[in-house]
């Protein structure tokens, strides 16, 4: 067994999700990392399908359904239950959709944020509400196809940027993780786990179905996002230290748009934006973490 | 221990007394002092609770439902627009079976805006499941926040109760504190056996497909017709422990009566002030006051009301179409019997307007000289 | 796993929707059109070694720092690993993957290094054998080829006898390699291994002389493996004057500890490893020996290192220079006429024809000179029966000869003329003898026992059970099929060697060896082509718990009940171990 990987799994097999979903390696490996103390809020997304109908369980901690926009509120409640409950080293993590985190949901994650509220958020990104069907959400990138936004008239506008969102908050710990990277998504997760406050994971999670991808290829893609520095592995303290994980081999954004078919309709030109503004953004990040040494 | 204090007050202390454990609730006129209240008492120690300032009302029933699946006891407050922020998870309480509660003042929905008395905000939530309580003075205030979180942890359904807008929230009544070691007897610590516990781990609120979910909705509506016995129960326990009791529908006056006056909230207070001075006229004139809406009283009801010639039902609220409310819950409630008084309906006092002596008498006058109801509700007090 | 709940009843309900149970039942192996399957391939490496080593095999184990056992892994297929480690001109190396990514592993050092470790501890090996048979075989010739066969066949039970021409064991390796490149005494370690094992030698048996094909009836197959030991002539006037030899006899001479006088200038005429050993020899002995070559640097037949090491002990090579004339006094060899080349058509060998360029002559002043221009067999003693052509014996696939019980292997038969290739024709001849002498049909084995498609076989699999016999894949895993996302550039570590000006005064090795903490750093940097090396990374990604550890250092188990056939194991395994096929319906 490779080193760092527990062999106890809190996961179950025969769960619903489509073949190759990146989703639930993201599970997976978050489960691993906090451990069978742990209790899972989980608003409307994927998972909530996921994790199987009444009356029965994919995953083996405590888990509760709740309302689309409510994944930090619920958390933040539950956790206050626990304390009051004397059962303060539980761990709490809201488990929630991009819908839930940069739309819907993102009053609550910012009310709960405000308040440092001691739970572990975690985003699972597959940018655009995969659930109810493909539709485009503020985390689809600038380009892309989605079911609401059709090949002649793809997504104009580009992915809003939470982690800059939630560095604002100043909350003591927010990091990016990619499924293709599992030993540094345990190491962020248990380092998350061990600081009181609200600590937020944005983990990268290709949707094959969604992406219109082989189903093979969910972590390569993964992978290729990171090396491609479409999204980097990064980490923030206090809304203010950047600290960057991995250096990108800078491979070119086309060998990861190409992969997908839902960015089949760009031309030369919109894969040079996608370049330009991919290279802007990491010389910014790039800028910061410079600053923060 | 007496005290003069502000029906809102009331809320708190009952809170503190009830020993609920996490606390979220967003402020909104007329609730306010409610939480101001509540924030004092947990900061000096004597509600040992955790506060937490959500940053809406839905954020706030997010949270009690979080926390009560957690297994703690746990209350919120709000009023009109916060109550209908909420509206999709009060639905979602019900259905996850969480005895959570809250207190509402009932205040008119916008737009336009209107901060005053109304009861259209909770009445407009009454398909959520949730059991409504309407309350008619502070004390009463403060003793149904004591029983309803006893009600909500035997039924598993969430409580409401209900006070108006300043002329309960904001207007200062003695109130009669009871002893916390009281307090404690009658209401023991909220310790579910199924809740999110690690130790046993379960998932709450699974997706339940078309083959289930009419036997878990079929399992609310046992639950709430169940829980009418157990709101009498323990009212009665109540009076029994503290000496005041307040049942499902409180007559008044009704002996032999041929006109009885239904109402709700504290405009029962006046009510019974123009009951008596009829009374005193000769006129046989009675009054019910109608305490649990939620499920709706219906026998006690018909008990009371069935022999008498004509009722007139009191609706501080409205809804677009059919009028008063509590009318129509009565017209529906006694539709199959076959002896039921013809029910007269009246609006009057939105939006806080002064239900005054002399809109009650009107109302009873009115009763008297129409032979049958009117179609739609008289709005009464109406400047036309 | 968990059963399926029946639709329960509403009093059997709980009040508020809680599961009861774990998704397990849900067979979602159900959804896949894919299904994936674990197949260990053939790496590059072993395909491309003649003796069918299990390099790849080797090398996980050294990198563990297991490498006594990969020792003896290799002593399965070749009893001279020692001596491989030094002289092979490692194909293995050619073929690795890891050549087309950044640098190939240097396996030739740890051939070498396995091998040193080995007589370091006194390892004797611990081979597969099997039960004594009545049958004897003879053997002729003792070099690689001979003691090979040898070797392989009393494991198989025979009795084997090696009859030897010289006074000493060894062929080539013995009297043609110099002691700085091959020490003899750790090759004879490595013979007194094979003879240890039950093998009778014959020396001073020379074929022809007092010892004839016919009076080995008494022995039920015969194998053929006199090697090439004489030297082709020059074929230059004068060269039959004093102070004119061959490059073997040279050799044979310095390694049997004759003393020989040598001269100062020494011309050395060829471009094979004889005229660079030669010349290299000389150079110890004392002289200023320079070497001679027809054609350019890019056709010269000897190993690249070996020139480049001879360049830097000094020796001057002249390029597109032929002889042409021995000019002597008093029959003792004073100068040589030589004459400049240019390239021109290519010849039937595929290599450029030198052509003279007229009027370019001019003479060297030489003390001796030695000729290496190529070695042939000296086969005349061999019955008409066996239809010798070009001093070669033809044989069939199996290395036959045309007279039954009779095969040939090494450098007499039409092979490269390498050590590794002589020790598998050694090898295969044994398995092919063994199969003659049981009467058993052979045509399967090749395919049976093959290592990749370049005709390398596997005693290993020769020896198992066949029901033990795990089935072959048959493709050879190339860089293309691997994910090189997991695997990072590294240099590789190269075998260390002694500085040209130390090396130029003695005999002694001149590569130094690696030491244990370098050969496990390069042991690791294999990328186990097409062979599962438990990385785990199908079990990490796999998105429904569907790939499952196996039992201690066995493969991964995939839960076919759950398996969804998405692909990703597939697509992370950084060696093609895992092959989607169509799932049957």
């Amino acid at each position: 067994m490779r080193e760092g990987y527990e062999s106890t799994e809190l996961m179950y097999s025969g769960h619903l999700a489509c073949a190759g979903c990146g989703a639930t390696i993201a599970m997976r490996y978050a489960l691993k990392a906090m451990g069978d103390d742990t209790v899972i809020v989980l608003p409307a997304c994927c998972w909530s399908i996921i994790g199987g109908p009444f009356p029965y369980a994919a995953v083996k901690v405590p888990l509760i359904h709740t309302a689309f926009e409510t994944g930090a509120s619920t958390a933040s409640g539950v956790k206050a239950g626990l304390d009051m409950r004397g059962e303060p080293e539980t761990t709490v993590a809201a488990w929630v959709g991009d819908g839930g985190t940069f739309d819907i949901g993102i009053q609550a994650l910012s009310g709960a944020a405000e308040r440092n509220d001691d739970i572990i958020y975690f985003c699972y990104d597959n940018e655009a509400y995969m659930n109810t069907g493909i539709q485009r959400s503020s985390a689809t990138p600038w380009g892309t196809w989605t079911t609401t936004t059709p090949s002649n008239y793809p997504k104009g506008q580009p992915k809003k940027n939470m982690m800059e969102i939630m560095a604002a908050h100043r909350i003591p710990y927010a990091a990016t993780c990619s499924v293709a990277f599992p030993e540094d998504m345990i190491n962020k997760i248990q380092k998350a786990k061990s600081i009181r406050g609200t600590k937020f994971i944005h983990i990268f999670s290709p949707c094959p179905t969604g992406w219109k991808a082989p189903s093979s290829l969910a972590v390569k893609i993964a992978r290729l996002a990171v090396h491609t520095k479409v999204f980097p592995l990064y980490e923030v303290e206090g809304g203010l230290r950047y600290h960057i994980n991995l250096n990108p081999k800078n491979l070119p954004v086309d060998e990861y748009l190409r992969l997908q078919g839902r960015f089949n309709h760009l031309s030369d030109e919109d894969i040079q934006k996608i370049q330009e503004s991919v290279d802007r953004e990491w010389e910014r990040l790039l800028k910061k973490a410079l600053d923060t040494i | 221990m007496k005290k003069i204090m502000v029906g809102n007050h009331a809320v708190s202390w009952g809170v503190m007394l009830a020993r609920a454990e996490v606390i979220s609730a967003y402020p909104i006129t007329p609730q306010t002092s409610i939480v101001e209240e509540l924030s004092v008492l947990c900061a000096d120690g004597r509600l040992k609770a955790r506060f937490i300032p959500v940053e809406s009302e839905h954020s706030a029933m997010a949270c009690c439902i979080g926390a009560s699946a957690a297994g703690v006891r746990t209350f919120t407050a709000t009023s009109s627009q916060g109550l209908a922020l909420m509206h999709e998870m009060l639905h979602w309480a019900t259905g996850a079976r969480l005895p959570v509660v809250m207190a509402n003042v009932n205040r008119a929905l916008g737009s336009p805006f209107n901060i005053w008395g109304e009861q259209s905000d909770s009445l407009a939530q009454r398909d959520t499941g949730w059991l409504q309580i309407y309350c008619e003075s502070n004390q009463e205030v403060l003793d149904t926040v004591i029983q309803s979180f006893k009600i909500a942890e035997q039924v598993l359904l969430p409580v409401m109760l209900v006070l108006d807008a300043f002329i309960l929230s904001h207007t200062a009544e003695p109130v009669d504190i009871p002893d916390q070691k009281l307090a404690d007897e009658f209401l023991p610590p909220f310790r579910p056996d199924l809740r999110l516990n690690a130790k046993d781990p379960h998932i709450f609120g699974c997706l339940a497909p078309p083959e289930y979910l009419m036997e878990f909705r079929y399992k609310i509506q046992q639950a709430m017709l169940q829980s009418k016995e157990i709101c009498r129960k323990v009212d009665e326990e109540f009076g029994q422990t503290f000496g005041r009791k307040y049942g499902v529908v409180e007559p008044y006056r009704c002996e032999g009566a041929d006109l009885i006056l239904v109402s709700a909230g504290s405009v029962t207070s006046t009510a019974r002030v123009a009951v008596d001075a009829l009374r005193e006229k000769g006129r046989k004139v009675g009054l019910v006051k109608l305490r649990l809406f939620r499920p709706f009283p219906k026998e006690e009801l018909l008990d009371i009301v069935g022999k008498a010639d004509k009722i007139a039902v009191l609706d501080r609220n409205f809804s677009a179409g059919i009028g008063g409310i509590f009318a129509h819950e009565i017209r529906a409630a006694f539709c199959n019997e076959r002896e039921r008084p013809p029910i007269y309906s009246y609006i009057t006092g939105l939006g806080g307007r002064d239900t005054t002596l002399q809109i009650l008498n009107e109302v009873i006058y009115q009763t008297y000289e129409r032979p049958k109801p009117e179609e739609q509700s008289v709005w009464v007090g109406l400047r036309s | 796993m968990s059963k399926q709940i029946p639709l329960l009843r509403e009093g059997e309900m709980p009040y508020q929707p809680i599961s009861l149970a774990s998704m397990e039942w849900n067979k979602t192996g159900s959804w896949r059109y894919l299904r994936p399957r674990f197949e260990n391939k053939i790496p590059p490496c072993n395909e491309g070694c003649p003796a069918g080593q299990d390099i790849e095999g080797a090398l996980v184990l050294i990198g563990k720092g297991r490498y006594l056992e990969a020792w003896d892994l290799f002593k399965e297929e070749n009893p001279f690993p020692a001596v491989c480690g030094r002289v092979c001109y490692h194909p293995c190396e050619s073929s690795c993957n890891r050549g087309d990514f950044d640098e190939p592993l240097s396996i030739n050092a740890l051939e070498r290094f396995m091998a040193d470790m080995a007589s370091k501890h006194g390892r004797k090996p611990s081979l597969k054998k099997r039960e004594k048979r009545p049958e004897k075989v003879a053997i002729i010739g003792s070099g690689p080829a001979g003691l090979t066969c040898a070797y392989h066949l009393v494991r198989m039970g025979y009795g084997a006898t090696v009859f030897e021409a010289l006074p000493v064991l060894g062929g080539m390796l013995r009297v043609g390699i110099p002691e700085y490149r091959l020490p003899k005494k750790i090759l004879g370690e490595e013979i007194d291994q094979i003879l240890e094992l039950g093998v009778k030698v014959e020396v001073n048996a020379r074929l022809g002389d007092g010892l004839s094909l016919d009076e080995l009836k008494e022995y039920q197959a015969i194998f053929l493996a006199l090697g090439n030991h004489r030297s082709r002539s020059l074929g230059i006037s004068g060269e039959e004057a004093r102070g004119v030899m061959s490059g073997v006899e040279f050799l044979k001479d310095v390694n049997l500890g004759k003393k020989v006088e040598l001269g100062k200038r020494v011309a050395v005429i060829g471009g094979g490893n004889t005229a660079v050993d030669a010349a290299r020899a000389a150079l110890r002995l004392g002289a200023k020996p320079f070497i001679l070559y027809r054609r350019t640097r890019e056709e010269m037949p000897a190993f690249a290192g070996e020139v480049h090491e001879a360049e830097e002990e000094g020796i001057e090579i002249s390029l597109l220079t032929s002889p042409v004339r021995v000019i002597s006094q008093d029959g003792r060899v004073t100068q040589l006429e030589c004459v400049k080349n240019r390239l021109g058509p290519p010849d039937e060998d595929g290599r450029r024809r030198p052509v003279e360029i007229k009027e370019s002559n001019y003479t060297l002043e030489v003390d001796q000179i030695i000729s290496a221009i190529g070695e042939e067999a000296d086969l005349a003693s061999l019955p008409k029966k066996l239809a010798v052509k070009d001093n070669t014996v033809p044989t069939d696939e199996r290395g036959a000869t045309k007279q039954t019980g009779v095969f040939a292997g090494g450098d007499i038969t039409l092979q490269p003329h390498t050590v590794v290739h002589a020790i598998a024709s050694g090898k295969r001849a044994a398995i092919f003898i063994d199969s003659h002498l049981r009467k058993q049909k052979w045509e399967g084995l090749f395919e049976a026992l093959r290592v990749g498609e370049k005709g390398s076989l596997s005693m290993k699999r020769y020896l198992q059970d066949e029901k033990e016999r795990v089935p072959l894949s048959g493709k050879t895993v190339l860089l293309k099929d691997l994910n090189l996302d997991y695997f990072e550039y590294k240099k590789r570590l190269k075998m260390p060697k002694a500085k040209a000006s130390r090396r130029t005064g003695s005999f002694e090795e001149v590569t130094l060896g690696f030491n244990e903490e370098t050969a496990v750093e390069e042991a690791r940097r294999c990328f186990n082509c097409g062979v599962c090396n438990l990385c785990d990374n199908c079990y990490i990604f796999c998105p429904d718990v569907a790939v499952q550890k196996g039992k201690e250092g066995e493969l991964n188990i995939i839960d076919y009940d759950h398996c969804k056939g998405c692909g990703i194991c597939m697509e992370e395994c950084p060696r093609d171990v895992i092959v989607m096929e169509v799932e049957g319906r």
